[in-house]
């Protein structure tokens, strides 16, 4: 008996200690919560705590080391550029307040004077220098290094005047330098994670664990997997921005994202899927913001493989393909039709160009030239996003109308990956973004046939004379004739049809209603700059 | 008992070993390539080849192995492909968010568990015993990221119930996403503990049954006994047994089946980091949360041969 009670009075103990730990634990409640939605503000009418759920944590806030949207969304209010880009993708004066290209192969910057980085040195020639020297760096590794690999020297002309110079002539480098992945660190922070490299640590730890930057926000703290949060930059050279802080909380549910917004825990959820647009609209105190975007969702093809390179086999699919169907059933309006490779507003994109037209008899009849009026079998491949899964399906259920047989086959993105490069594919569901907004970005990687397989060219498209216009224009200076040659590269691939380009998609937040002047690039970066709380 | 300790202690080597060969072989046969991930869909080739370079994934797999290896036994679990930050501080920090969530459902799961499986065995084929059982079969077959959304829908969000309920008008008690305060432990517990005490709640009613039957519970009815002694202390002690077996199995599962519960209310535990880790092929992260995990697991069975010697002295452990 005696026993009997010992062990219960144990049990007992052990329940009490456990209830009295989950209690005690309370007052450790993490930022994310603490700060909650509506903080008062400390600077007066405009400014607050602005909280924003998103989907994914920040990989690295070294804009050297990664290139992957959450990271540059935090990142851009730590780091400014030299050159920046508007909502219109036009480029806008940051840290170089103007630039020339003085010869074929050599851009002039002039240089902001009187910036200071969070830790009070100053912004000048070298530190430009610094951070082109550190992306080119074989040691280094940077991720980001395929966008300034034709820089062959960085010359510090005076304090600040800067220039670079190209191993061929490149057209869109300053687009290239508004890339987050231009963003300028400051020069001693530099130094310091090479001497962390020499005891041997990777390269990147000393920046990624304390980024300084010339931005409008100085990072504060992060909590890794949970949470970012950066205060405001009083000393900032330009308007110092309204918000007094900005905390980025890691949730990953779409429907838990949608729940902090409605119980006020966070102020945005980015991004937001289409399928719940209805939900924010519906609920009091928030709303959806759109943003037309610089990507596009599109249906490759293996020109590898039988029967895809037959151009009338593409061009059979592509006609068959009704978009408006995918855009209002499984994008929720959420996009417009894409009638070629380019979004509107990327420089070089063709208004006059014709796409190739839903028309079902039309596509029934190119199949039959091609020797399949009976259809095919085929198999498409999406990863497991809820959009890509519904446009595989919708499209399976279309193809079936002209014979095609499509099996549906979902992958992990990983492996997509992977396989897609190697050619394995028939038929693939996949998306690009043009991030520096310029033509060479959203066609260069994908269709030049130096870069087939991992690179991005996934179709195998091989084209001499496509070629030829994607050389040419990334290697002239007049922008008339870059667009002349653009267009020529478009209507070449309307034509040879690698793609069934589908829509270029919204970019969906969802945004409480006392959030003011928020604005979204269409790279999907967020501008806080001017963003405040309304009481 | 503490030779067998120690010798139960020495046994997680070989398992050890094992696991680690298993997860690095199976991460390294999947197709996927983690510096083709890291780049993004719209990277070029020079990039993915100088991350791959710059992560050392270039070296023979033996090689990468025996480097892995050598390390771990100094301590050093390397670090993340993805952040390149050590991944025993990826670890140590989510480490006990996973362990006391894991926990606290277990302590739920039990309670509830062993009360409901009490009740139903002593009330057989009452009304309460079908209630209660067939309340089981429901937390068992819910799929627990369906009740996490549920209960996020009705305890956080709140729901608009009529006005002629007292005390109730709004339900927005609890907090969706994150842990620490109790306000945002209820909901993940709640979600995560419901399956394992609808397991517990048929296993103890089961084993209850049998004890029920047997002669030392007549003899001690028959001396007097009173009914809930019976039940409670001579009964329930012996009917423990193989529930504990369940729970000790149930803390196991519950470590790593945690990620959707995790997902769900955003807290930042090794579940998601296992999984966000295996999506971005970032081997050292996922072999080091694997083998910790296997490490904790093997740590609680340990405990509950134990708890068996506390619960029955006739077991002998060596």
């Amino acid at each position: 008996m005696k026993t009997n009670k010992k062990w219960l009075l144990m049990v007992l103990a052990f329940v009490l200690s456990v209830f009295l730990a989950a209690c005690a634990s309370e007052p450790e409640e993490d930022s994310s919560s603490a700060s909650g939605g509506e903080t008062p503000s400390e600077s007066g009418d405009q400014g607050g705590d602005l909280i924003i759920a998103t989907d994914s944590d920040a990989v690295s806030l070294d804009p050297h080391m990664t290139n992957d949207t959450p990271s540059a969304n935090v990142r851009i209010n730590i780091y400014d550029n030299l050159v920046t880009q508007d909502e219109n993708m036009e480029l806008q004066p940051s840290l170089a307040e103007s630039w020339e290209q003085i010869d074929e192969t050599t851009w002039e910057f002039k240089l902001r004077e009187g910036v200071t980085f969070h830790d009070g040195t100053e912004f000048n020639a070298e530190v430009v220098k610094a951070n082109i020297e550190r992306i080119l760096d074989p040691e280094i590794g940077a991720a980001v290094l395929f966008m300034y690999n034709m820089v062959t020297e960085v010359q510090v002309v005076d304090d600040y005047t800067v220039r670079f110079i190209t191993e061929y002539p490149f057209a869109p480098l300053p687009a290239h330098l508004a890339h987050p992945g231009g963003q300028m660190i400051s020069k001693e922070l530099i130094e310091e994670d090479y001497a962390a490299i020499e005891s041997g640590e990777q390269p990147g730890s000393v920046i990624n664990a304390n980024p300084v930057g010339t931005g409008p926000f100085i990072f504060e703290e992060w909590k890794n997997g949970q949470s970012v949060t950066l205060v405001n930059n009083e000393n900032y050279w330009d308007e110092p921005a309204l918000l007094d802080s900005v905390t980025f909380n890691v949730v990953p549910e779409d429907l838990t994202r949608i729940s902090e917004l409605t119980t006020g825990n966070a102020h945005i959820t980015t991004p937001l899927s289409p399928s719940d647009v209805a939900q924010v609209e519906g609920t009091d105190g928030m709303h959806v913001q759109r943003q037309e975007s610089s990507s596009l969702a599109y249906i490759g093809f293996n020109m590898d493989k039988e029967p895809f390179d037959d151009v009338r086999v593409r061009q059979a699919i592509s006609m068959a393909i009704d978009k408006e169907q995918i855009i209002n059933g499984i994008y929720d309006g959420a996009g417009i039709p894409a009638n070629g490779p380019l979004a509107p507003g990327i420089f070089g994109h063709d208004e006059t160009l014709n796409g190739l037209e839903y028309n079902v008899e039309e596509a029934k009849n190119l199949l039959a030239e091609a020797g399949y009026e009976d259809g095919f079998s085929a198999t498409i491949w999406t990863n497991d996003d809820r959009q890509r899964v519904d446009t595989a399906t919708n499209v399976q259920a279309q193809l079936a109308e002209i014979g095609i047989d499509l099996e549906v086959e979902i992958l992990e993105w990983g492996a997509m990956l992977d396989q897609t490069a190697n050619g394995e594919h028939e038929m693939m569901v996949f998306g690009w973004t043009t991030v520096t907004g310029d033509a060479d970005n959203g066609l260069y990687p994908l269709f030049h046939s130096d870069n087939l397989g991992t690179p991005g060219n996934r179709t195998f498209t091989v084209d001499e004379e496509l070629d030829k216009y994607l050389d040419e224009a990334r290697q002239t200076a007049d922008p008339e004739a870059r667009k002349e040659l653009y267009s020529q590269a478009q209507e070449k691939l309307v034509e040879l049809a690698p793609f069934a380009y589908l829509l270029h998609q919204e970019y969906l937040l969802g945004v409480r209603d006392e959030v003011k002047n928020l604005s979204q690039l269409p790279t999907q970066l967020l501008q806080l700059k001017e963003v405040y709380i309304e009481e | 008992m503490i030779q067998y300790i120690v010798r139960r202690i020495l046994q997680t080597i070989p398992v050890l070993i094992g696991v680690s060969i298993l997860v690095f072989s199976m991460m390294h046969l999947v197709p996927g390539d983690p510096a083709q991930i890291m780049a993004g869909e719209s990277a070029p080739q020079e990039q993915v080849d100088n991350l791959r370079e710059r992560l050392g994934l270039n070296d023979p797999l033996p090689v990468q192995y025996f480097t892995y290896v050598s390390n771990v036994v100094q301590g050093d679990l390397g670090n993340s492909i993805r952040s390149g930050r050590d991944v025993g501080d990826e670890i140590g920090s989510r480490f006990w968010v996973t362990v006391e969530l894991a926990f606290y459902s277990t302590i739920l799961a039990v309670f509830i568990g062993i009360i409901a499986g009490v009740i139903s065995a002593t009330k057989r084929n009452s009304f309460a015993d079908t209630g209660i059982m067939i309340v089981a079969l429901f937390g068992l077959s819910m799929p627990n990221f369906w009740l996490g959304l549920m209960l996020i829908q009705w305890f956080a969000i709140g729901m608009d119930l009529p006005s002629w309920i007292p005390f109730l008008e709004n339900t927005s008690w609890f907090k969706p996403s994150g842990w620490g305060s109790f306000s945002q432990i209820v909901l993940p517990v709640i979600t995560l503990g419901t399956g394992s005490a609808a397991i517990i709640a048929r296993m103890t009613r089961s084993s209850m049954l049998d004890v029920i039957g047997q002669d030392y519970i007549r003899t001690a009815r028959a001396k007097g006994v009173k009914e809930r002694i019976v039940i409670y202390r001579h009964a329930l002690k012996n009917a423990l047994i193989p529930v504990v077996t369940v729970v000790g199995l149930q803390f196991g599962g519950l470590l790593g089946g945690a990620v959707l519960t995790e997902t769900v209310f955003a807290i930042n535990g090794m579940g998601r980091l296992v999984i966000d880790s295996i999506s971005a092929r970032d081997f050292p992260v996922v072999q080091g949360t694997i083998l910790v995990t296997a490490l904790l697991f093997v740590f609680v069975n340990l405990l509950v041969d134990i708890a068996y010697k506390f619960l029955n002295k006739r077991i002998d452990l060596d």
